[in-house]
């Protein structure tokens, strides 16, 4: 099954027939960064909002209340304010093309992750047949950026969190990896779409996990992996701030460090989305179903709608549903890794190392032998 | 073990050093001028004696000064010769505490250290030649610890002088 | 970290291999290399501005990878010049500066000095005066271990057990407050007794404080002190062995950790505390290496959290028993200390505060020495550091629970 890219199919439809092909694909590509880029800004700075409250909730305190109004909406928008506001500053010893080419390479790589995103049911930026591993890859190269930006600092707390950041993703790639390869199993596409696709039926709740018992143990393996993977606590060793002041960071500020802190919840939200796309159901849900029933009864299994159907013939209903619920998993996702960074003390570096490959590498093998031999018995 | 009990004992030990004990006593009613002495009673020790003394403190059974709690100098008057070296010295098995004194000369100061006998000397021993000009002899890290390295003086020597500058940094 | 491999080699090869003299010929013949791959050592200035010192402390570490080789704390940030301070001012104005070495725990400094002072004086100190002292100096060490608590969980890492004792803390701060009209540096224990009475209903507070606390402390000893994380980067971390602690003069919880049943409070009773001891209402918390070695940093961390219900027990019977009366000896403003030299030593959270005072008989003493649990609590890091991790050296340094401002005073 392949799907074109909305975007560029509505210029295709809309454009004359002089204007050429590559021409539609400059103006696709140039509203895809566009709204990726927006997106992904309002995602994070949504996101830092969250965290704030998140946190002081779990504290006893209200977090951010004035700016805005309402709860303080608007604070991380001050904030992003304040950090474009601040003076730019490079250390004099930093090696200044790295130094201001990691945070860049961060931020632009999670980007490239971000396109192989599902929004909703036919709306994505690029559909790629083996788009779960693009993810992956292209949010391995942040790592590649972390360690530039700590060797490029000339500091040695830098230094430290950049080497710890190597190591740990490293040791955690593989376990990610691994974990995600059950599911797979199942699924049988590396697709996003067609995984959640796949999901579909039992009014909304054929999810993986549910589809096979050893997918719950993959699934808390993804989780963990996916926390050490963002760097988020208790794996957050390459800032580890009551430790090496800020890790690869310390020598940033105003806009990248912005770019870093970014960075971090756009992988998180990024990271979510995969797991609840491979574990959770993607965009199934008995609402989604729902709305498939009343919205587009009549339209292909595939979820695309090639023509307005259905009782009300509101099919834009259905995908706005659809992508809501997905985005509601992951959003409970990034709040779940909240709620685990606000309670749990930080690990230490060879622990991390010993329980990612001591543990949690053999633990995902065993998961997928076992996921594998149960489809081979149900089959 | 009360003061007199702790000092028959260091005389039953032959304690290296021990010279005699200062109490408090109560003011004298024929003479005006004396007011007595309030607080701890000390125990004298030479100066050259100190470590061994502080040795025999913490190896005799009966006493067991196991903690070295505190080491400073204290110099009472800018006019005297000499100032002096206190010791508090517990003992957390038998409870009990002892004060020693070492009178030593001003002038090119010098006491064995006792680093060798309590580690907890080393810190205080520090503080205690930066800030009266005291050399530890076979002190391992003779360094300044609260002033910078390059202090001018000893600060609470009572002829000490203010400095008025330090690295162009108006002091006054 | 050091990145040591082993393996069998006719001959030493690769270059930037560093063979240790750890070659030996094998019962084979053949010989066996242990190989170090060594990189440079690298000295990096943990402080003096740094998240984990807790105040301006710099500790020069070398470091091989992540593995410490060497330690060496460097002190005088802070310093105040209090000892100083104290031959230039007359008794009584001395005490504000008391509050400000251990800032944590000024109630505990106002009470040492004023019993140094005392001591000399020979007065003797109301009754009433006695058990709002107690009440005051174990409330102070609540909220001090409250920051021991939450700081050495930001340390580690867990940054919302801090908030739950700054909650406690706050609380505690705000009955301060109402009887002394001050937060952080109290000056409310004075020389002879107590600054004033009580505010109406205090008592009956502070009670309603003790009821809350206890159950918010089962809390701390469940979300931090129990957490498996917490357990295994503090067990068999920074291990003092008792020797050692007494070696290198440590105090208070530091050498209660190490199972060296000693505290001030019982076995050399002052003030009330004897009274409290006979009548067994409080107990001496001990370190058992319940988690992992004795001496860890994790009995210390339990020795300070478990103190706290200690203190709310003192704190429960002083209440029981409190009595109107005077609250403050008879003294005349301007204080003449006699002659002599007294120290005394208590029992503050973080050891033992000694002061050290010497008087002419004047209104100035000739000296005034204070003796900060901190600062000899600290020189313990040396000792200790040297091979152990990055990550563990702040556990340890957060274990000493230091006061800078206490440490350079």
């Amino acid at each position: 099954m392949q799907h074109g890219n909305l975007v560029h199919e509505l210029l295709s439809g809309v454009a004359p027939e002089a204007v050429p092909e590559w021409a539609t694909i400059l103006v696709t590509a140039v509203i895809g960064v566009s709204v990726l880029v927006g997106l992904v800004s309002v995602l994070a700075m949504f996101s830092v909002w969250l965290e704030r409250k998140v946190s002081g909730h779990i504290q006893c305190r209200y977090g951010p209340m004035y700016v805005g109004g309402w709860h303080g909406w608007a604070q991380s928008l001050a904030d992003g304010v304040k950090l474009l506001m601040k003076e730019d500053m490079i250390p004099l010893g930093a090696d200044r093309v790295l130094f201001v080419l990691a945070p860049a390479l961060v931020l632009g790589s999670i980007f490239g992750a971000m396109a192989a995103m599902p929004l909703a049911p036919g709306f994505y930026f690029a559909d790629i047949n083996l788009g779960v591993f693009f993810i992956l890859g292209m949010s391995a190269l942040t790592t590649i950026g972390v360690i530039m930006s700590g060797w490029a600092s000339n500091s040695k707390w830098s230094l430290y969190g950049a080497m710890r950041e190597a190591a740990q993703v490293v040791a955690y790639e593989i376990p990610l990896g691994i974990s995600l390869l059950a599911p797979l199993m199942v699924a049988g596409t590396f697709n996003l779409l067609e995984a959640s696709e796949a999901q579909s039926g039992w009014f909304g709740m054929k999810w993986f996990v549910f589809q096979n018992p050893f997918l719950i143990p993959a699934a808390v393996l993804f989780f963990v992996a996916a926390l050490a993977e963002t760097k988020r606590a208790p794996f957050d060793l390459p800032e580890a701030e009551s430790e090496l002041v800020a890790g690869f960071m310390t020598e940033y500020s105003g806009i990248r460090w912005s770019f870093f802190f970014m960075e971090e919840y756009a992988a998180m939200f990024l990271m979510s989305i995969v797991g609840a796309v491979f574990f959770f159901g993607g965009f199934e849900s008995p609402f989604t179903s729902l709305a498939e029933w009343a919205f587009v009864a009549e339209s292909g299994a595939d979820g695309v709608v090639t023509e307005a159907a259905g009782i009300f013939e509101l099919p834009l209903l259905y995908h706005v549903t659809a992508g809501t619920v997905l985005a509601a998993k992951a959003l409970f996702g990034v709040f779940l890794m909240m709620w685990v960074r606000w309670t749990l003390p930080r690990v230490r570096i060879d622990q991390v190392m010993t329980m990612g490959y001591k543990y949690l590498t053999p633990l995902a093998l065993v998961v997928v032998l076992a996921t594998g031999f149960w489809e081979l018995i149900l089959s | 073990m009360d003061f007199e009990g702790i000092h028959g004992r260091l005389g039953a030990i032959s304690a290296p050093g021990l010279s005699g004990a200062d109490r408090p006593r109560e003011a004298d009613p024929e003479d005006k001028k004396d007011g007595g002495r309030a607080g701890d009673a000390f125990v004298q020790v030479e100066p050259g004696e100190i470590a061994a003394f502080l040795a025999a403190c913490r190896d005799d059974a009966e006493l067991a000064f196991d903690l070295l709690v505190d080491l400073t100098a204290t110099d009472p008057d800018a006019q005297d010769e000499r100032f002096w070296i206190g010791y508090q010295l517990l003992s957390t098995t038998h409870r009990h505490r002892l004060a020693i004194k070492v009178f030593v000369a001003k002038e090119g100061a010098r006491v064995p250290t006792a680093t060798a006998v309590y580690r907890a000397a080393q810190w205080h021993e520090r503080e205690c030649a930066e800030m009266f000009g005291i050399t530890f002899v076979g002190h391992p890290d003779p360094r300044n610890i609260l002033l910078p390295d390059d202090w001018a003086g000893h600060p609470l020597r009572k002829d000490y002088e203010f400095p008025t500058e330090y690295h162009g940094i108006s002091c006054e | 970290m050091m990145i040591e491999s082993q393996g069998k080699t006719t001959e030493p090869q690769a270059a930037g291999v560093v063979l240790s003299e750890k070659a030996r010929t094998l019962p084979s013949g053949e010989r066996e290399f242990m190989m170090d791959v060594r990189t440079a050592d690298l000295e990096v200035n943990m402080g003096p501005q740094h998240p984990a010192t807790h105040g301006v402390m710099r500790i020069l570490i070398r470091t091989d990878g992540e593995l410490i080789t060497g330690a060496q704390p460097h002190l005088g940030y802070l310093h105040r010049c209090a000892e100083k301070i104290g031959e230039n001012v007359e008794w009584l104005q001395y005490l504000p500066y008391t509050d400000r070495y251990d800032y944590l725990a000024a109630m505990n400094n106002n009470l040492g000095y004023s019993m140094a002072v005392e001591a000399m004086l020979g007065e003797e100190i109301p009754r009433r005066a006695q058990m709002l002292r107690t009440i005051c100096a174990e409330l102070n060490r609540i909220g001090s271990h409250l920051i021991a608590f939450g700081t050495y969980g930001l340390d580690l890492g867990a940054i919302t057990p801090f908030l739950y004792a700054f909650r406690e803390r706050e609380w505690m701060m705000a009955l301060f407050e109402k009887i002394c009209g001050a937060r952080l540096t109290y000056s409310y224990l004075r020389i002879g007794g107590v600054f004033n009475d009580t505010p109406p209903g205090w008592l009956g507070e502070v009670e309603h404080f003790c009821d809350v606390f206890e159950e918010k402390h089962k809390e701390y000893v469940d979300l931090l002190m129990m957490n498996h994380i917490f357990v295994k980067r503090t067990a068999d971390i920074g291990v003092i062995p008792a020797e050692m602690a007494l070696d290198f003069g440590l105090t208070g919880p530091m050498i209660r950790g190490s199972g060296i049943d000693f505290d001030l409070r019982r076995d050399t009773p002052y003030m009330l505390y004897g009274e409290l001891a006979d009548a067994g209402a409080f107990d001496v918390i001990l370190g058992s290496g319940a988690k992992g070695a004795l001496g860890d940093c994790w009995d210390r961390f339990y020795v300070r959290v478990m103190e706290m219900i200690e203190s709310v027990k003192i704190i429960r019977w002083c209440l029981g028993s409190i009595e109107p009366g005077p609250v403050i000896a008879p003294l005349p403003k301007v204080l003449k200390v006699p002659a002599g030299e007294a120290y005394v030593g208590i029992e503050n959270p973080r050891g033992e505060l000694g002061h050290f005072v010497v008087s002419d008989g004047g209104k100035v003493a000739r000296r005034v020495r204070v003796r900060g649990p901190s600062f000899c609590n600290l020189a313990v890091l040396e000792a200790i550091m040297p091979g152990t991790l990055l990550a563990d050296a702040v556990a340890i340094v957060g274990s000493t629970d230091v006061v800078i401002g206490e440490t350079d005073r």
